[in-house]
Protein backbone atom coordinates (compact mmCIF):
# COMPACT_ATOMS: atom_id res chain seq x y z
CA UNK A 1 0.00 0.00 0.00
CA UNK A 2 1.69 3.58 -1.02
CA UNK A 3 1.49 6.17 1.64
CA UNK A 4 0.17 8.25 -1.05
CA UNK A 5 -3.63 10.27 -0.55
CA UNK A 6 -5.39 8.40 -3.47
CA UNK A 7 -7.62 9.64 -5.75
CA UNK A 8 -11.13 7.84 -5.31
CA UNK A 9 -11.04 8.10 -1.71
CA UNK A 10 -12.95 10.67 -0.04
CA UNK A 11 -10.98 13.70 0.15
CA UNK A 12 -11.51 14.67 3.72
CA UNK A 13 -10.59 11.31 5.14
CA UNK A 14 -7.35 10.97 3.11
CA UNK A 15 -5.58 13.96 5.38
CA UNK A 16 -3.62 13.50 7.86
CA UNK A 17 -5.24 13.86 11.21
CA UNK A 18 -8.61 12.39 9.70
CA UNK A 19 -6.04 9.42 8.70
CA UNK A 20 -4.55 9.12 12.06
CA UNK A 21 -8.30 9.02 13.77
CA UNK A 22 -9.13 6.43 11.99
CA UNK A 23 -6.40 4.43 12.87
CA UNK A 24 -7.06 5.59 16.36
CA UNK A 25 -11.11 4.16 15.94
CA UNK A 26 -9.72 0.84 14.30
CA UNK A 27 -7.13 0.25 16.89
CA UNK A 28 -9.76 1.38 19.95
CA UNK A 29 -12.33 -0.86 18.89
CA UNK A 30 -10.12 -4.23 18.20
CA UNK A 31 -8.16 -3.70 21.00
CA UNK A 32 -9.88 -2.46 24.32
CA UNK A 33 -11.48 -5.30 25.34
CA UNK A 34 -7.62 -7.37 25.64
CA UNK A 35 -5.94 -4.15 27.31
CA UNK A 36 -8.88 -3.75 29.60
CA UNK A 37 -8.84 -7.38 30.48
CA UNK A 38 -4.74 -6.97 30.64
CA UNK A 39 -5.49 -4.05 33.29
CA UNK A 40 -7.76 -5.64 34.81
CA UNK A 41 -5.25 -8.98 35.75
CA UNK A 42 -2.74 -6.18 37.39
CA UNK A 43 -5.48 -4.73 39.76
CA UNK A 44 -5.80 -6.12 43.53
CA UNK A 45 -9.47 -6.97 44.71
CA UNK A 46 -9.15 -3.74 46.73
CA UNK A 47 -8.69 -1.89 44.08
CA UNK A 48 -11.30 -3.29 41.95
CA UNK A 49 -14.38 -2.55 44.53
CA UNK A 50 -13.00 1.45 44.56
CA UNK A 51 -15.60 3.77 43.25
CA UNK A 52 -15.34 5.62 40.63
CA UNK A 53 -13.61 2.70 38.91
CA UNK A 54 -10.14 3.36 38.04
CA UNK A 55 -8.97 2.33 34.31
CA UNK A 56 -4.98 1.99 34.54
CA UNK A 57 -3.99 -0.66 37.61
CA UNK A 58 -2.34 1.73 40.20
CA UNK A 59 -0.31 -1.01 42.00
CA UNK A 60 0.34 -3.45 39.03
CA UNK A 61 0.28 -6.89 40.89
CA UNK A 62 1.18 -10.34 39.26
CA UNK A 63 -0.80 -12.23 42.33
CA UNK A 64 -3.93 -12.90 40.28
CA UNK A 65 -1.68 -14.31 37.72
CA UNK A 66 -0.06 -17.18 40.67
CA UNK A 67 -4.23 -17.78 41.36
CA UNK A 68 -5.17 -17.76 38.11
CA UNK A 69 -2.96 -20.94 38.28
CA UNK A 70 -3.45 -22.15 41.80
CA UNK A 71 -7.20 -22.08 42.20
CA UNK A 72 -7.86 -24.44 39.23
CA UNK A 73 -5.23 -26.60 37.09
CA UNK A 74 -4.92 -23.75 34.43
CA UNK A 75 -1.66 -25.46 33.06
CA UNK A 76 -3.68 -28.59 32.50
CA UNK A 77 -6.71 -26.33 30.48
CA UNK A 78 -4.04 -24.70 28.68
CA UNK A 79 -1.85 -28.25 27.73
CA UNK A 80 -5.05 -29.89 27.21
CA UNK A 81 -6.35 -27.23 24.61
CA UNK A 82 -3.18 -27.18 23.07
CA UNK A 83 -3.01 -30.77 22.41
CA UNK A 84 -6.78 -30.90 21.04
CA UNK A 85 -5.87 -27.97 18.84
CA UNK A 86 -2.19 -29.30 17.48
CA UNK A 87 -3.44 -33.36 16.80
CA UNK A 88 -6.56 -31.98 14.89
CA UNK A 89 -4.48 -29.48 13.03
CA UNK A 90 -2.29 -32.76 11.83
CA UNK A 91 -5.19 -34.21 10.92
CA UNK A 92 -7.23 -31.83 9.15
CA UNK A 93 -3.50 -31.01 7.40
CA UNK A 94 -3.09 -34.30 6.42
CA UNK A 95 -6.59 -35.52 5.23
CA UNK A 96 -7.21 -31.83 3.43
CA UNK A 97 -3.81 -32.62 1.17
CA UNK A 98 -4.89 -35.61 0.16
CA UNK A 99 -8.16 -34.26 -0.88
CA UNK A 100 -7.16 -31.18 -2.51
CA UNK A 101 -4.64 -32.45 -4.43
CA UNK A 102 -7.28 -35.02 -5.66
CA UNK A 103 -9.58 -32.39 -6.95
CA UNK A 104 -6.99 -29.92 -8.09
CA UNK A 105 -4.80 -32.81 -10.09
CA UNK A 106 -7.03 -36.12 -11.12
CA UNK A 107 -9.51 -35.13 -13.47
CA UNK A 108 -12.60 -36.70 -11.43
CA UNK A 109 -15.83 -36.81 -13.04
CA UNK A 110 -17.72 -35.90 -9.74
CA UNK A 111 -15.29 -32.82 -9.18
CA UNK A 112 -17.64 -30.10 -9.29
CA UNK A 113 -20.20 -32.21 -7.32
CA UNK A 114 -17.51 -32.99 -4.94
CA UNK A 115 -16.49 -29.29 -4.41
CA UNK A 116 -20.62 -28.60 -4.06
CA UNK A 117 -20.45 -31.19 -0.86
CA UNK A 118 -17.66 -29.88 0.15
CA UNK A 119 -18.68 -25.73 0.55
CA UNK A 120 -22.32 -26.87 1.90
CA UNK A 121 -20.32 -29.09 4.91
CA UNK A 122 -17.93 -26.02 5.68
CA UNK A 123 -21.33 -24.17 6.64
CA UNK A 124 -22.74 -27.21 8.42
CA UNK A 125 -23.60 -26.94 12.29
CA UNK A 126 -22.21 -29.10 14.19
CA UNK A 127 -24.46 -28.02 17.27
CA UNK A 128 -27.31 -29.91 15.94
CA UNK A 129 -24.89 -33.07 16.14
CA UNK A 130 -24.65 -32.43 19.88
CA UNK A 131 -26.72 -35.16 20.59
CA UNK A 132 -25.48 -38.61 18.18
CA UNK A 133 -22.12 -36.90 18.30
CA UNK A 134 -22.71 -37.70 22.18
CA UNK A 135 -23.81 -41.03 22.06
CA UNK A 136 -21.43 -41.84 19.03
CA UNK A 137 -18.63 -41.12 21.32
CA UNK A 138 -20.50 -42.68 24.55
CA UNK A 139 -20.76 -45.28 22.54
CA UNK A 140 -17.20 -45.54 21.45
CA UNK A 141 -15.84 -44.81 25.23
CA UNK A 142 -14.16 -41.92 23.91
CA UNK A 143 -15.88 -39.03 26.26
CA UNK A 144 -13.43 -37.29 28.52
CA UNK A 145 -10.70 -38.13 25.80
CA UNK A 146 -8.60 -36.09 23.35
CA UNK A 147 -10.19 -38.09 20.18
CA UNK A 148 -13.69 -37.12 21.41
CA UNK A 149 -12.64 -33.22 20.22
CA UNK A 150 -10.27 -34.04 17.94
CA UNK A 151 -11.99 -35.80 15.22
CA UNK A 152 -15.05 -33.18 15.58
CA UNK A 153 -12.34 -30.10 15.03
CA UNK A 154 -11.09 -31.96 12.31
CA UNK A 155 -14.54 -31.87 10.34
CA UNK A 156 -14.85 -28.59 11.64
CA UNK A 157 -11.66 -26.72 9.58
CA UNK A 158 -11.71 -29.77 6.76
CA UNK A 159 -14.08 -28.29 4.26
CA UNK A 160 -12.45 -24.78 4.79
CA UNK A 161 -8.89 -26.16 4.50
CA UNK A 162 -9.37 -28.19 1.43
CA UNK A 163 -10.79 -25.56 -0.41
CA UNK A 164 -7.50 -23.45 0.56
CA UNK A 165 -5.59 -25.83 -0.51
CA UNK A 166 -7.21 -26.72 -4.33
CA UNK A 167 -6.90 -23.03 -5.17
CA UNK A 168 -3.38 -23.15 -3.84
CA UNK A 169 -2.44 -26.70 -5.46
CA UNK A 170 -4.20 -25.19 -8.83
CA UNK A 171 -1.42 -22.44 -9.13
CA UNK A 172 1.34 -24.72 -8.96
CA UNK A 173 2.18 -25.77 -12.66
CA UNK A 174 2.31 -29.14 -13.24
CA UNK A 175 5.53 -29.24 -15.02
CA UNK A 176 7.12 -29.32 -11.88
CA UNK A 177 5.56 -32.37 -10.91
CA UNK A 178 6.15 -34.13 -13.94
CA UNK A 179 9.42 -33.45 -13.90
CA UNK A 180 9.79 -35.45 -10.56
CA UNK A 181 7.78 -38.04 -11.78
CA UNK A 182 10.11 -38.46 -15.11
CA UNK A 183 12.73 -38.27 -12.26
CA UNK A 184 10.92 -41.57 -10.74
CA UNK A 185 9.04 -40.13 -8.06
CA UNK A 186 5.24 -41.28 -8.18
CA UNK A 187 2.42 -39.14 -7.95
CA UNK A 188 2.22 -39.70 -4.39
CA UNK A 189 5.74 -38.88 -4.12
CA UNK A 190 5.48 -35.61 -6.26
CA UNK A 191 2.65 -34.89 -3.88
CA UNK A 192 5.09 -34.45 -0.51
CA UNK A 193 8.23 -34.04 -2.65
CA UNK A 194 7.13 -30.98 -4.66
CA UNK A 195 4.03 -29.88 -4.33
CA UNK A 196 3.67 -29.63 -0.30
CA UNK A 197 6.58 -27.74 -0.02
CA UNK A 198 6.06 -25.20 -2.86
CA UNK A 199 2.62 -24.66 -1.01
CA UNK A 200 4.08 -24.55 2.32
CA UNK A 201 2.44 -20.93 2.90
CA UNK A 202 -0.43 -22.63 1.81
CA UNK A 203 -0.36 -25.16 3.69
CA UNK A 204 0.48 -23.60 6.68
CA UNK A 205 -2.36 -20.59 6.61
CA UNK A 206 -4.47 -23.45 6.41
CA UNK A 207 -3.21 -24.89 9.73
CA UNK A 208 -3.44 -21.60 11.73
CA UNK A 209 -7.23 -20.97 10.60
CA UNK A 210 -7.44 -24.74 11.99
CA UNK A 211 -5.40 -23.87 14.97
CA UNK A 212 -7.93 -21.00 15.90
CA UNK A 213 -11.02 -22.75 15.16
CA UNK A 214 -10.07 -25.65 17.63
CA UNK A 215 -8.61 -23.44 20.44
CA UNK A 216 -12.05 -21.36 19.80
CA UNK A 217 -14.36 -24.11 20.19
CA UNK A 218 -16.55 -24.31 23.30
CA UNK A 219 -19.64 -25.99 23.25
CA UNK A 220 -18.77 -29.81 22.17
CA UNK A 221 -15.83 -29.11 24.84
CA UNK A 222 -17.99 -28.67 27.33
CA UNK A 223 -20.48 -31.50 26.21
CA UNK A 224 -18.12 -34.11 25.86
CA UNK A 225 -15.47 -33.51 28.37
CA UNK A 226 -15.89 -32.68 31.65
CA UNK A 227 -13.80 -34.57 33.56
CA UNK A 228 -11.38 -32.38 35.62
CA UNK A 229 -8.32 -33.29 34.04
CA UNK A 230 -9.48 -32.81 29.98
CA UNK A 231 -11.66 -29.47 30.38
CA UNK A 232 -10.01 -27.47 27.20
CA UNK A 233 -9.58 -23.65 28.50
CA UNK A 234 -12.68 -22.16 27.41
CA UNK A 235 -14.73 -24.92 29.62
CA UNK A 236 -12.32 -24.49 32.53
CA UNK A 237 -11.92 -20.76 32.59
CA UNK A 238 -15.67 -20.49 33.77
CA UNK A 239 -14.46 -22.41 36.45
CA UNK A 240 -13.06 -19.74 38.39
CA UNK A 241 -16.54 -17.94 39.76
CA UNK A 242 -17.34 -19.04 42.89
CA UNK A 243 -21.07 -19.47 44.02
CA UNK A 244 -21.22 -16.37 45.69
CA UNK A 245 -17.86 -14.84 44.18
CA UNK A 246 -16.97 -14.03 40.96
CA UNK A 247 -13.14 -13.01 41.45
CA UNK A 248 -12.55 -11.06 38.14
CA UNK A 249 -9.24 -10.28 38.45
CA UNK A 250 -8.21 -13.95 38.86
CA UNK A 251 -10.08 -14.30 35.62
CA UNK A 252 -8.80 -11.66 33.69
CA UNK A 253 -5.62 -13.33 34.66
CA UNK A 254 -6.41 -16.64 33.18
CA UNK A 255 -7.95 -15.00 30.31
CA UNK A 256 -4.80 -12.97 29.15
CA UNK A 257 -2.69 -16.65 30.15
CA UNK A 258 -5.33 -18.24 27.67
CA UNK A 259 -5.47 -15.08 24.69
CA UNK A 260 -1.36 -15.34 24.82
CA UNK A 261 -0.78 -18.21 22.16
CA UNK A 262 -3.33 -17.04 19.66
CA UNK A 263 -2.01 -13.40 20.09
CA UNK A 264 1.57 -14.82 19.83
CA UNK A 265 0.18 -17.22 16.65
CA UNK A 266 -1.68 -14.14 14.55
CA UNK A 267 1.04 -10.89 15.56
CA UNK A 268 3.60 -13.39 13.32
CA UNK A 269 1.68 -14.71 11.15
CA UNK A 270 -0.98 -11.83 10.02
CA UNK A 271 -0.64 -11.17 6.83
CA UNK A 272 -1.37 -14.58 5.77
CA UNK A 273 -4.01 -14.95 8.38
CA UNK A 274 -5.56 -12.38 6.70
CA UNK A 275 -5.02 -13.75 2.94
CA UNK A 276 -6.29 -17.13 3.72
CA UNK A 277 -9.23 -15.98 5.92
CA UNK A 278 -10.38 -13.81 2.68
CA UNK A 279 -9.66 -16.81 0.53
CA UNK A 280 -11.52 -19.05 2.08
CA UNK A 281 -14.61 -17.12 2.73
CA UNK A 282 -14.27 -15.48 -0.88
CA UNK A 283 -13.32 -18.87 -3.11
CA UNK A 284 -15.15 -21.10 -0.65
CA UNK B 1 29.14 -54.52 -12.06
CA UNK B 2 26.40 -56.23 -10.26
CA UNK B 3 24.59 -57.32 -13.53
CA UNK B 4 25.68 -56.85 -16.87
CA UNK B 5 22.76 -58.41 -18.19
CA UNK B 6 20.34 -55.11 -17.67
CA UNK B 7 20.84 -52.17 -19.75
CA UNK B 8 22.90 -49.42 -18.75
CA UNK B 9 19.59 -47.68 -17.80
CA UNK B 10 19.52 -49.76 -15.06
CA UNK B 11 19.70 -46.31 -12.55
CA UNK B 12 16.60 -44.91 -13.76
CA UNK B 13 14.25 -47.84 -14.57
CA UNK B 14 14.85 -49.42 -11.80
CA UNK B 15 11.47 -51.18 -10.18
CA UNK B 16 10.40 -49.15 -7.53
CA UNK B 17 10.07 -50.31 -4.09
CA UNK B 18 6.71 -53.18 -3.67
CA UNK B 19 5.08 -50.44 -1.83
CA UNK B 20 6.11 -47.54 -4.10
CA UNK B 21 4.19 -49.77 -6.84
CA UNK B 22 1.32 -50.67 -5.08
CA UNK B 23 0.65 -46.77 -4.54
CA UNK B 24 1.47 -45.66 -8.32
CA UNK B 25 -2.11 -46.29 -9.06
CA UNK B 26 -3.92 -45.27 -12.14
CA UNK B 27 -6.25 -41.61 -11.60
CA UNK B 28 -9.34 -42.96 -11.09
CA UNK B 29 -8.13 -45.45 -8.24
CA UNK B 30 -5.53 -42.80 -6.46
CA UNK B 31 -8.53 -40.55 -6.30
CA UNK B 32 -10.12 -43.19 -4.19
CA UNK B 33 -7.53 -43.51 -2.53
CA UNK B 34 -6.86 -40.07 -1.53
CA UNK B 35 -10.57 -39.06 -1.10
CA UNK B 36 -11.53 -41.78 1.30
CA UNK B 37 -9.95 -40.27 4.52
CA UNK B 38 -12.31 -37.08 3.62
CA UNK B 39 -15.07 -39.50 3.17
CA UNK B 40 -14.41 -41.49 6.50
CA UNK B 41 -14.36 -38.28 8.30
CA UNK B 42 -17.53 -37.07 7.02
CA UNK B 43 -19.41 -40.21 7.12
CA UNK B 44 -18.51 -40.55 10.68
CA UNK B 45 -19.29 -37.07 12.19
CA UNK B 46 -21.50 -35.60 9.65
CA UNK B 47 -23.45 -38.23 7.35
CA UNK B 48 -24.05 -41.02 10.04
CA UNK B 49 -25.10 -38.30 12.81
CA UNK B 50 -27.46 -36.77 10.84
CA UNK B 51 -29.33 -39.75 10.15
CA UNK B 52 -29.16 -41.17 13.58
CA UNK B 53 -30.20 -37.51 14.55
CA UNK B 54 -33.56 -38.04 12.38
CA UNK B 55 -34.13 -40.95 13.79
CA UNK B 56 -33.85 -40.50 17.57
CA UNK B 57 -36.03 -37.75 17.23
CA UNK B 58 -38.73 -40.20 17.20
CA UNK B 59 -37.87 -41.55 19.98
CA UNK B 60 -38.24 -41.48 23.72
CA UNK B 61 -34.67 -41.88 24.80
CA UNK B 62 -33.65 -40.03 28.39
CA UNK B 63 -30.47 -41.50 30.12
CA UNK B 64 -32.05 -40.31 33.06
CA UNK B 65 -34.93 -42.60 33.30
CA UNK B 66 -32.45 -45.50 31.86
CA UNK B 67 -35.29 -47.12 30.18
CA UNK B 68 -34.59 -48.39 26.83
CA UNK B 69 -35.20 -46.40 23.72
CA UNK B 70 -39.08 -46.51 23.01
CA UNK B 71 -40.86 -45.65 19.26
CA UNK B 72 -42.57 -42.88 20.25
CA UNK B 73 -43.68 -41.56 16.11
CA UNK B 74 -43.97 -37.45 16.24
CA UNK B 75 -44.12 -36.97 20.13
CA UNK B 76 -41.37 -35.48 20.77
CA UNK B 77 -42.65 -32.95 17.49
CA UNK B 78 -45.96 -32.62 19.34
CA UNK B 79 -44.55 -31.73 22.62
CA UNK B 80 -41.73 -29.26 21.20
CA UNK B 81 -44.84 -27.56 19.68
CA UNK B 82 -46.80 -26.85 23.07
CA UNK B 83 -43.51 -25.99 24.70
CA UNK B 84 -43.39 -22.30 25.52
CA UNK B 85 -39.38 -22.46 26.52
CA UNK B 86 -38.74 -23.99 22.79
CA UNK B 87 -40.58 -21.31 21.30
CA UNK B 88 -38.85 -18.74 23.24
CA UNK B 89 -35.57 -19.77 22.82
CA UNK B 90 -36.39 -20.01 19.00
CA UNK B 91 -37.44 -16.97 19.09
CA UNK B 92 -34.12 -15.59 20.60
CA UNK B 93 -32.55 -17.41 18.39
CA UNK B 94 -34.17 -15.53 15.22
CA UNK B 95 -34.66 -12.25 16.66
CA UNK B 96 -30.05 -12.52 17.67
CA UNK B 97 -29.85 -13.51 13.94
CA UNK B 98 -32.10 -9.87 12.47
CA UNK B 99 -30.30 -7.61 14.99
CA UNK B 100 -26.59 -8.91 14.93
CA UNK B 101 -26.13 -9.96 11.27
CA UNK B 102 -26.81 -6.35 9.51
CA UNK B 103 -25.33 -4.94 13.02
CA UNK B 104 -22.06 -6.96 12.47
CA UNK B 105 -22.77 -5.74 8.37
CA UNK B 106 -22.76 -2.08 9.28
CA UNK B 107 -20.14 -1.98 11.33
CA UNK B 108 -17.83 -4.20 9.45
CA UNK B 109 -18.25 -2.12 6.40
CA UNK B 110 -17.65 1.10 8.34
CA UNK B 111 -14.41 -0.46 9.80
CA UNK B 112 -13.48 -2.21 5.92
CA UNK B 113 -13.92 1.69 4.73
CA UNK B 114 -11.48 3.23 7.12
CA UNK B 115 -9.50 0.20 6.90
CA UNK B 116 -8.82 1.25 3.42
CA UNK B 117 -7.38 4.30 4.11
CA UNK B 118 -3.64 4.46 2.75
CA UNK B 119 -2.18 4.06 5.86
CA UNK B 120 1.85 4.21 6.08
CA UNK B 121 2.04 1.11 8.62
CA UNK B 122 -0.57 -1.52 7.79
CA UNK B 123 0.13 -3.86 10.59
CA UNK B 124 -1.57 -1.89 13.58
CA UNK B 125 -4.42 -1.57 11.74
CA UNK B 126 -4.78 -5.54 10.31
CA UNK B 127 -3.84 -6.56 13.92
CA UNK B 128 -7.40 -4.43 15.43
CA UNK B 129 -9.28 -6.59 12.52
CA UNK B 130 -7.21 -9.69 13.68
CA UNK B 131 -7.30 -9.56 17.00
CA UNK B 132 -11.32 -9.62 17.62
CA UNK B 133 -11.70 -12.88 14.96
CA UNK B 134 -9.15 -14.83 17.05
CA UNK B 135 -9.88 -14.10 20.44
CA UNK B 136 -12.66 -17.35 21.61
CA UNK B 137 -16.32 -16.57 21.61
CA UNK B 138 -16.46 -17.98 25.26
CA UNK B 139 -13.58 -15.55 26.06
CA UNK B 140 -15.44 -12.80 24.21
CA UNK B 141 -18.79 -13.04 26.44
CA UNK B 142 -16.46 -13.17 29.82
CA UNK B 143 -14.88 -10.30 29.06
CA UNK B 144 -18.13 -8.13 28.36
CA UNK B 145 -19.70 -9.89 30.77
CA UNK B 146 -17.25 -7.71 33.06
CA UNK B 147 -17.49 -4.47 30.77
CA UNK B 148 -21.44 -4.59 31.84
CA UNK B 149 -20.76 -5.40 35.08
CA UNK B 150 -23.26 -2.99 37.21
CA UNK B 151 -21.01 -1.91 39.94
CA UNK B 152 -17.50 -2.29 38.40
CA UNK B 153 -18.10 -2.39 34.86
CA UNK B 154 -16.91 0.01 32.32
CA UNK B 155 -19.76 0.46 30.18
CA UNK B 156 -21.96 1.79 33.16
CA UNK B 157 -18.61 4.01 34.36
CA UNK B 158 -18.07 5.65 30.62
CA UNK B 159 -22.43 6.43 30.70
CA UNK B 160 -21.92 7.95 34.36
CA UNK B 161 -19.17 10.02 33.04
CA UNK B 162 -21.46 11.36 30.51
CA UNK B 163 -24.01 12.56 33.29
CA UNK B 164 -26.29 9.20 32.03
CA UNK B 165 -27.49 6.60 35.19
CA UNK B 166 -25.51 3.07 35.06
CA UNK B 167 -28.01 0.31 33.77
CA UNK B 168 -28.35 -3.11 35.61
CA UNK B 169 -27.79 -4.84 32.73
CA UNK B 170 -28.14 -8.65 33.52
CA UNK B 171 -31.13 -8.00 35.81
CA UNK B 172 -33.70 -7.32 33.03
CA UNK B 173 -34.31 -9.20 30.00
CA UNK B 174 -34.20 -6.21 27.23
CA UNK B 175 -30.80 -4.83 29.00
CA UNK B 176 -29.56 -8.27 28.99
CA UNK B 177 -30.27 -9.33 25.51
CA UNK B 178 -29.28 -5.75 24.02
CA UNK B 179 -25.77 -6.59 26.24
CA UNK B 180 -25.53 -10.12 24.37
CA UNK B 181 -26.17 -7.97 20.88
CA UNK B 182 -23.43 -5.86 21.20
CA UNK B 183 -21.07 -8.14 22.14
CA UNK B 184 -21.96 -10.48 19.15
CA UNK B 185 -21.72 -7.52 17.10
CA UNK B 186 -18.48 -6.22 18.18
CA UNK B 187 -16.90 -9.79 17.82
CA UNK B 188 -17.72 -10.73 14.61
CA UNK B 189 -17.84 -7.35 12.59
CA UNK B 190 -14.03 -7.55 12.43
CA UNK B 191 -14.38 -10.84 10.26
CA UNK B 192 -17.10 -8.95 8.42
CA UNK B 193 -14.92 -5.98 8.06
CA UNK B 194 -11.61 -8.28 6.71
CA UNK B 195 -14.21 -9.98 3.30
CA UNK B 196 -15.43 -6.58 2.73
CA UNK B 197 -11.68 -5.41 3.16
CA UNK B 198 -10.56 -8.05 0.36
CA UNK B 199 -13.36 -6.74 -1.81
CA UNK B 200 -12.60 -3.29 -1.28
CA UNK B 201 -8.81 -3.60 -2.13
CA UNK B 202 -10.20 -5.26 -5.55
CA UNK B 203 -12.28 -2.71 -6.98
CA UNK B 204 -9.95 -0.74 -9.87
CA UNK B 205 -8.97 2.53 -9.21
CA UNK B 206 -9.18 3.58 -12.68
CA UNK B 207 -13.76 3.65 -11.91
CA UNK B 208 -12.87 6.23 -9.50
CA UNK B 209 -10.90 8.17 -11.68
CA UNK B 210 -13.62 7.90 -14.30
CA UNK B 211 -15.97 9.41 -12.21
CA UNK B 212 -14.18 11.79 -11.00
CA UNK B 213 -13.78 13.06 -14.54
CA UNK B 214 -17.39 12.45 -14.79
CA UNK B 215 -18.30 14.80 -12.05
CA UNK B 216 -19.88 12.31 -9.80
CA UNK B 217 -19.82 12.84 -6.25
CA UNK B 218 -17.69 10.94 -3.34
CA UNK B 219 -21.06 10.09 -2.01
CA UNK B 220 -22.25 8.95 -5.07
CA UNK B 221 -19.20 7.32 -5.86
CA UNK B 222 -19.62 5.01 -2.83
CA UNK B 223 -23.27 4.17 -3.87
CA UNK B 224 -22.93 3.17 -7.16
CA UNK B 225 -19.70 2.19 -7.19
CA UNK B 226 -18.20 0.98 -4.11
CA UNK B 227 -20.98 -0.92 -2.88
CA UNK B 228 -22.37 -2.33 -5.89
CA UNK B 229 -18.71 -3.88 -6.29
CA UNK B 230 -18.58 -5.20 -2.47
CA UNK B 231 -21.91 -7.26 -3.63
CA UNK B 232 -20.35 -10.71 -4.09
CA UNK B 233 -18.11 -9.95 -0.50
CA UNK B 234 -21.16 -8.63 1.49
CA UNK B 235 -23.39 -11.58 0.42
CA UNK B 236 -20.91 -14.35 1.77
CA UNK B 237 -20.35 -12.45 4.77
CA UNK B 238 -23.60 -12.41 5.24
CA UNK B 239 -24.48 -16.16 4.80
CA UNK B 240 -21.61 -17.15 7.16
CA UNK B 241 -22.96 -14.51 9.62
CA UNK B 242 -26.35 -15.81 9.37
CA UNK B 243 -25.28 -19.76 10.21
CA UNK B 244 -22.99 -19.40 12.48
CA UNK B 245 -25.65 -16.58 14.21
CA UNK B 246 -28.10 -19.47 13.90
CA UNK B 247 -25.84 -21.70 16.29
CA UNK B 248 -25.36 -18.75 18.73
CA UNK B 249 -24.76 -20.25 22.40
CA UNK B 250 -20.81 -19.08 23.60
CA UNK B 251 -21.84 -15.29 24.47
CA UNK B 252 -25.01 -15.97 25.99
CA UNK B 253 -24.19 -18.97 27.93
CA UNK B 254 -21.11 -16.77 29.37
CA UNK B 255 -22.93 -13.99 29.84
CA UNK B 256 -26.23 -14.65 31.59
CA UNK B 257 -26.84 -17.76 31.59
CA UNK B 258 -29.60 -17.77 29.56
CA UNK B 259 -31.25 -15.51 32.11
CA UNK B 260 -33.42 -13.54 33.45
CA UNK B 261 -35.34 -16.86 33.47
CA UNK B 262 -35.33 -17.69 29.94
CA UNK B 263 -35.29 -14.29 28.10
CA UNK B 264 -32.20 -14.52 26.50
CA UNK B 265 -31.68 -18.26 26.11
CA UNK B 266 -30.95 -19.56 22.63
CA UNK B 267 -31.76 -23.03 20.37
CA UNK B 268 -28.48 -24.06 20.42
CA UNK B 269 -28.28 -23.59 24.69
CA UNK B 270 -31.56 -25.65 24.90
CA UNK B 271 -30.33 -28.35 22.93
CA UNK B 272 -26.94 -28.69 25.08
CA UNK B 273 -29.38 -28.32 28.56
CA UNK B 274 -31.57 -30.94 26.97
CA UNK B 275 -28.85 -33.33 26.04
CA UNK B 276 -25.92 -32.74 28.72
CA UNK B 277 -27.85 -31.30 31.40
CA UNK B 278 -31.26 -33.20 31.26
CA UNK B 279 -29.76 -36.23 29.38
CA UNK B 280 -33.08 -36.71 27.17
CA UNK B 281 -31.74 -37.50 23.70
CA UNK B 282 -34.81 -37.69 22.19
CA UNK B 283 -36.49 -34.03 22.69
CA UNK B 284 -32.96 -33.04 22.36
CA UNK B 285 -32.73 -34.59 18.75
CA UNK B 286 -35.68 -33.20 17.59
CA UNK B 287 -35.05 -29.49 18.96
CA UNK B 288 -31.84 -30.03 16.60
CA UNK B 289 -34.00 -30.64 14.08
CA UNK B 290 -35.62 -27.95 13.91
CA UNK B 291 -32.03 -25.79 13.90
CA UNK B 292 -30.54 -28.09 11.06
CA UNK B 293 -33.54 -27.28 8.58
CA UNK B 294 -32.79 -23.64 9.69
CA UNK B 295 -29.24 -23.89 8.94
CA UNK B 296 -30.25 -26.33 5.66
CA UNK B 297 -32.13 -23.33 3.98
CA UNK B 298 -29.48 -20.42 4.46
CA UNK B 299 -26.73 -22.98 2.93
CA UNK B 300 -29.30 -23.87 0.39
CA UNK B 301 -29.54 -19.83 -0.47
CA UNK B 302 -25.48 -19.86 -0.40
CA UNK B 303 -24.82 -22.83 -2.97
CA UNK B 304 -27.53 -20.50 -5.04
CA UNK B 305 -25.48 -17.09 -4.11
CA UNK B 306 -21.94 -19.21 -5.30
CA UNK B 307 -23.39 -20.83 -8.55
CA UNK B 308 -24.56 -17.43 -9.83
CA UNK B 309 -21.46 -15.75 -8.98
CA UNK B 310 -19.83 -18.80 -11.12
CA UNK B 311 -22.40 -17.65 -13.88
CA UNK B 312 -21.46 -13.73 -13.70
Amino acid sequence: MSAVPTRGLPSLLSGKPLRFAAAALLIINGMFPALWILFTSLKTEAELTVKPITWLPHDPTLSNYMRAFSDQPLHLFLFNSFMVALLSTCLTLFVSVLGAYALARLNLKYRGLILSLIIAVSTFPLVTLLVPLFEIMRALNLLNTWVALVLPYTVLSLPVCTLMLVSFFESIPRDLENAAMIDGCTRLGALFKVVVPLCAPGVFTAGILAFVNAWDEFLLALSFNSSPTLRTLPVGIQLYQGEFAFPWPVISAALVVGIVPVAVLIVIFQERVVSGLTAGGIKG
Amino acid sequence: MTSSTLPMTNDIEKPPAFWMRWLDLNDKALAVLLLAPTAFLLALIIVYPVLRLGYTSFFNLSLTSGLPAEFVGLDNYRLMISDPVFWETTWNTVLITLITVPGALVVGLALALLANLPFRTQWPVRLSLLVPWALPLSFAGLIFAWFFHSEYGVVNDVLNRFGLPGVIWFNSPNWAFAAICLTIIWKTSSFMALIILAGLQTIPRSLYEAADVDGAGRIRQFWEITLPLLKPSIAVGLIFRTITSLQTFDIPYMMTGGGPGTSTQTLAMYIHQNTVSFLDLGYGSALAVVMFALSMCVTAVYLWVIRTKEQD
